[in-house]
């Protein structure tokens, strides 16, 4: 059985997935949500697909209607959740009943909110992806009176089960805060910038204003490119380090241009890239050295945990009786009738 | 297509996600060919991991999931790639024609006079050089599928704009360097218009969103400011 979501307060929401995997081949950005830890966590608390669409929620207070019963699960930045007025808990699947409200106000430390609806909801795609491209005009911006379909709804969810503290069993959440970390490896032109190449470990990078999902904008003492002359367009990783200008350095994130001409001089690891999708406007980011091997490493132990916590919410939900993936769903329309 | 010398590489690590592999030939057609020819075999393997490869003139950027597959083993995959490629010959399509006209000038082309005054010659010159030129799509780039392709036979490289235009309408015809281009969509950019097509470039309704694919020849063709109108709403489609 279906179900119907209003928006009632968009404030600034789209409908998103991991992203344009297939983009980049044609010239488009992969784009999808920029917090993936925190995106496939709600899809996982869900019980979706890491890849499921979902709301990705930045900076303004949203608010929606339940017209049947939903199951969600709110991850991200740290909020204020309502549902009917109740104040409920971030991180854990939430009952709504029909005729709730769902209330996200207050995002704070943090820029971004990701809620995914058990059942997942309706939405076009763009070469297999419903990721908004603002550049080609793509993708579901949510404004006051849309109505979403989710694929699923589910009867209310009794208590205690819900009280089980599903984090004991191991999900960090990711660090948020005015002072943030980020991980990169050195990028395939840092010898073009020499010495000054180490600048980007010793300084202080501010967050500008001027930051977006295409990329976040940093101030601060900028390391100099020492060659000179134009560079063959070329494409360009997520998480590339570029200094296209004397005032700021620029960090690629998943809206970023396919293919530029810019040396890049370090790139973000997948890990650090999250960590740059919560910050503010004003935040304060290091960045620290480290290899493609540690790299990869730390990014697989946060997928591990977020494996643990799929085999937990599958454990609960089978208890309950809330299907995950029916099995009837994959059956020929013949074997049903 | 002709069988293939693999010009030699050099694969750059780029981040945990992706590898840039760099050909080195003194020959830029076999640089191109090389990137182009591994993104399709990269594209054909099946690879579990591998989400695409982005060729442009003389690299390609190979991204993959580091929780499927390390960068190490994708490194041996290019190889491989590179190792297959050179034994067989290409399969590529024959190159389709484009034929793309074009407004010059005036609001349509902000930028002509500048590009004309900074080559040291006639506006009516740029217009002569761009329009004599046959190219070759080299490959699809930001924004939205961009045909990029080697620059009309100007005496010295179009310098950047110093402060990039915030908006470039859709059908912007652009030079930059040694390098020319279409917007198919509009978007910021630092390139210098010199004049804009009518037709519509890109269709998110369709699969492919743009017509054109590397390797195919577009031209362009002059056309008056009054007929600009006449073609709006047409598509940029190959000829038949």
């Amino acid at each position: 059985m279906s179900g119907q979501i209003l928006i009632q307060q968009p404030g600034n929401a789209v409908v998103t997935d991991l992203g344009r995997f297939r983009g980049p081949r044609f010239g488009l950005p992969v784009n999808g949500a920029l917090d993936q830890y925190s995106a496939r966590a709600a899809n996982i608390l869900a019980g979706n697909l890491d890849n499921d669409p979902l709301v990705e929620i930045t900076a303004l207070d949203f608010r929606m209607k339940a017209h049947s019963d939903i199951l969600i699960a709110v991850t991200g930045a740290p909020l204020t959740l309502t549902v009917g007025g109740r104040p409920c808990s971030q991180w854990e699947p939430v009952s709504v009943r029909a005729g709730e409200t769902v209330a996200i106000r207050g995002i704070n430390r943090g820029l971004r909110a990701y809620l995914a609806v058990h059942g997942s909801v309706e939405v076009p795609t763009l070469l297999g992806s419903c990721a908004p491209d603002t550049v080609v005009g793509f993708g579901l911006q949510l404004k006051e009176g849309t109505t979403l379909l989710t694929r699923r709804s589910v009867g209310p969810v009794r208590q205690p089960y819900f009280d089980l503290p599903l984090f004991r069993l191991g999900l960090e959440r990711p660090s948020m805060g005015q002072e943030l970390m980020v991980d990169v490896t050195d990028g395939p032109d840092v010898a073009e910038f020499g010495d000054s190449a180490e600048l980007l470990f010793t300084s202080e990078y501010a967050v500008s204003g001027r930051s977006n999902h295409i990329g976040l904008r940093l101030g601060g003492e900028l390391p100099e490119r020492t060659t000179s002359g134009e560079v063959l367009s070329r494409g360009v990783p997520v998480g590339a380090v570029e200094v296209p200008s004397r005032e700021e350095l620029l960090v690629l994130h998943r809206g970023r241009g396919v293919t530029a001409g810019y040396p890049v001089l370090a790139v973000v690891t997948s890990n650090g890239l999250d960590v740059l999708a919560q910050a503010r406007p004003g935040d304060r980011v290091h960045f620290r050295k480290t290899t493609v091997a540690e790299a990869t490493s730390a990014h697989r132990r946060s997928r591990a945990q977020l494996e643990t916590l799929r085999e937990s919410v599958n454990t609960v939900f089978g208890l309950l009786g809330i299907g995950c993936r029916p099995q009837w769903q994959d059956l020929p329309v013949a074997a049903c009738s | 297509m002709s069988v293939l010398t693999a010009a030699p590489t050099e694969i750059y690590e780029s981040g945990d996600s992706a590898l840039r592999v760099v050909a080195l030939s003194e020959a830029s057609e076999d640089n191109w060919l090389t990137v182009h020819r591994l993104a399709d075999w990269l594209e054909g393997c099946g690879a579990e991991g591998l989400h695409g490869a982005v060729p442009t003139y003389d690299s390609v950027l190979v991204e993959f999931d580091p929780v499927l597959v390390s960068a190490r083993q994708v490194r041996a995959f290019v190889k491989l790639g590179l190792l297959e490629m050179a034994r067989s010959a290409g399969t590529e399509a024959a190159p389709r024609e484009f034929d793309v006209p074009v407004v010059y000038g005036g609001e349509y082309g902000p930028d002509l006079e500048k590009v004309a005054e900074y080559q040291g010659i006639s506006t009516e010159e740029v217009i002569r050089l761009h329009t004599e030129k046959t190219y070759t799509v080299r490959c699809l780039g930001a924004p939205a599928g961009s045909p990029m392709m080697d620059g009309p036979a100007f005496p010295k490289p179009v310098p950047r704009l110093k402060d990039p235009r915030l908006s470039v309408p859709a059908g912007a015809v652009a030079v930059a360097g040694r390098q020319a281009v279409i917007a198919p969509a509009s978007a910021p950019g630092g390139w210098c218009v010199i004049g804009q097509t009518p037709l519509t470039v890109l269709n998110i309704r369709r699969e492919p969103l743009v017509p054109y694919k590397p390797g195919d020849i577009l031209r362009f063709r002059h056309i008056e400011a009054g007929e600009f109108d006449s073609y709006v709403g047409k598509e940029l489609e190959p000829r038949p």
